[in-house]
């Protein structure tokens, strides 16, 4: 018994190493999944408070980049407003008093809650890039959500403090975005590579469509994260290889995540229901 | 131990943990040249001590970058890898009579040669571990060796200049 002792002792520094070895394993295994719920991160209180000072320091260098895509989404939506007015303007000529309108699709009367939030921490160059944002559980924030940009899809919720709120990016090896190209509606699945933070793969898209440089990219809204119809990017190469069965798609992200700074977090109040039924339903999917 | 292991490491730990989260985290030179400046704490501490006590150290401060990279265990795995091979890394690089009790990890009192390959052997060995941990196949080997010999130089360079901006000769001396 005193010769294991004697040994334990001798051997105490390897022993700690490999325990702590193991420890650290099992961190990553536990906690570096995509989406798995991780205690310690920085959507840990203290840590966002950090991330919060560094970023009201570097914020006021960008702030012209700020400014211009507030403005132009500004434009973009008052644009937006002229459209429904003059389109009411011109349909109540319609309406008459024995019609009855029928809501068909539920789609279109269930609206998509937006909640706008500041990026204090956002990384691009590594393999699995994360953001955080100043917003959190008291704002509405929940895991799971998706969330968009002005230009275009961002990424998806993973988790949330009361304040704060980490997001996996659309920048990260395992980050599937379920889309489809915008002219003829073919879907397939966006995934990034790693490497350059301005393209990503369009996978899944069969031989018999014919996509081309240009097309645009959007998601396709079979799922509750993101509404259908967010900009992604647009398709910057198409190659034919001998041995597969589909394309190989590069596409050019909308958004420069380098420069980001708002985000809005999008919260849909059906998502239970849904996800409840196709569960239910036995469909389980791991794209966003 | 007590004695040797005092408040200078402990504000040099915060030092250079501020310096990762709050600086070199944004520095990435051409996607490929990333400074994990953090880790000198580790190799500036005393030659002496205990090994233990440099592997729980080692673990502290990889877990510390963790939460704020968002990358739980893999900096933590990677410090505790250098923690553990550090005093290997020493005993390889003992000079022909042995360390002296005034000796530390300074370039003035150690050496060019010596602290250059002490630097560069246990930054290298982070490194490695820290990429390949972070992509886990060896899909893309020859772009991570690349992110790794560009890390290994960056961190270099910025360890030296460390080196010689804030450890005088004459502190050596004391």
């Amino acid at each position: 018994m005193r010769n294991l002792f004697a040994f334990i002792y001798r051997f105490r520094a390897f022993l700690i190493f490999v325990l702590l070895e193991v420890l650290c394993v099992f961190l990553i295994v536990r906690y570096n999944t995509y989406q798995g719920a991780a205690f310690f991160n920085s959507a840990n209180n203290y840590v966002g408070r950090v991330l919060e000072f560094q970023s009201s320091l570097t914020d006021y260098f960008r702030l012209g980049s700020v400014n211009s895509t507030l403005a132009r989404e500004n434009a973009a939506l008052r644009q937006e407003i002229i459209r429904y007015r003059l389109q009411q303007q011109a349909d109540s000529a319609t309406i008459l008093a024995d019609t009855m309108y029928v809501k068909v699709d539920s789609a279109t009367v269930a609206p998509f809650y937006l909640h706008a939030g500041r990026v204090i921490n956002n990384s691009v160059r590594r393999t699995n890039n994360y953001l955080t944002l100043s917003i959190g559980t008291a704002d509405g924030v929940k895991p799971g959500m998706g969330v968009i940009a002005p230009n275009g899809a961002i990424g998806r919720v993973k988790t949330v403090s009361e304040h704060y709120a980490t997001v996996t990016s659309l920048l990260h090896s395992q980050m599937l975005i379920s889309a489809k190209i915008k002219k003829n509606n073919t879907f397939g699945t966006v995934k990034w590579t790693g490497g350059d933070y301005r393209t990503a793969m369009l996978d899944y898209i069969p031989l018999h469509i014919k996509p081309t440089k240009g097309d645009t990219i959007v998601t396709s809204g079979f799922n509750t994260v993101f509404p259908e119809g967010i900009m992604i990017g647009t398709i910057s190469s198409v190659e034919k290889e001998l041995d597969k069965s589909f394309y190989t798609i590069k596409v050019k992200l909308a958004v420069d995540f380098a420069k980001l700074s708002y985000v809005y977090v999008v919260e849909n109040p059906k998502k239970d229901e849904r996800e409840i039924l196709e569960q239910n339903a036995g469909i389980i999917t791991d794209e966003q | 131990m007590n004695s040797s292991f005092g408040i200078r490491h402990i504000v040099q730990f915060i030092l250079f943990v501020a310096l990762q989260i709050l600086l070199m985290d944004s520095l990435v030179l051409f996607s490929t040249g990333f400074c994990f400046i953090y880790i000198a704490f580790l190799l500036f501490l005393p030659i002496n001590i205990n090994r233990v006590l440099l592997l729980f150290l080692g673990f502290l401060a990889g877990f510390t970058i963790d939460i704020f990279y968002d990358t739980m265990g893999i900096h933590a795995a990677a410090s505790v890898l250098l923690a553990f091979l550090r005093p290997h890394v020493l005993n390889l690089l003992t000079p022909r009579d042995g360390y002296d009790t005034k000796d530390s990890v300074n370039i003035h009192v150690m050496g060019w040669r010596w602290f250059l390959t002490y630097a560069l052997l246990l930054i290298l060995m982070h490194h490695a571990a820290v990429f390949f941990l972070e992509t886990i196949s060896l899909e893309s080997a020859w772009y991570t060796l690349a992110k790794v010999f560009a890390s290994v130089l960056f961190t270099g360079i910025v360890m030296i200049i460390l080196q010689l901006l804030f450890f005088s000769v004459k502190r050596a001396n004391r």
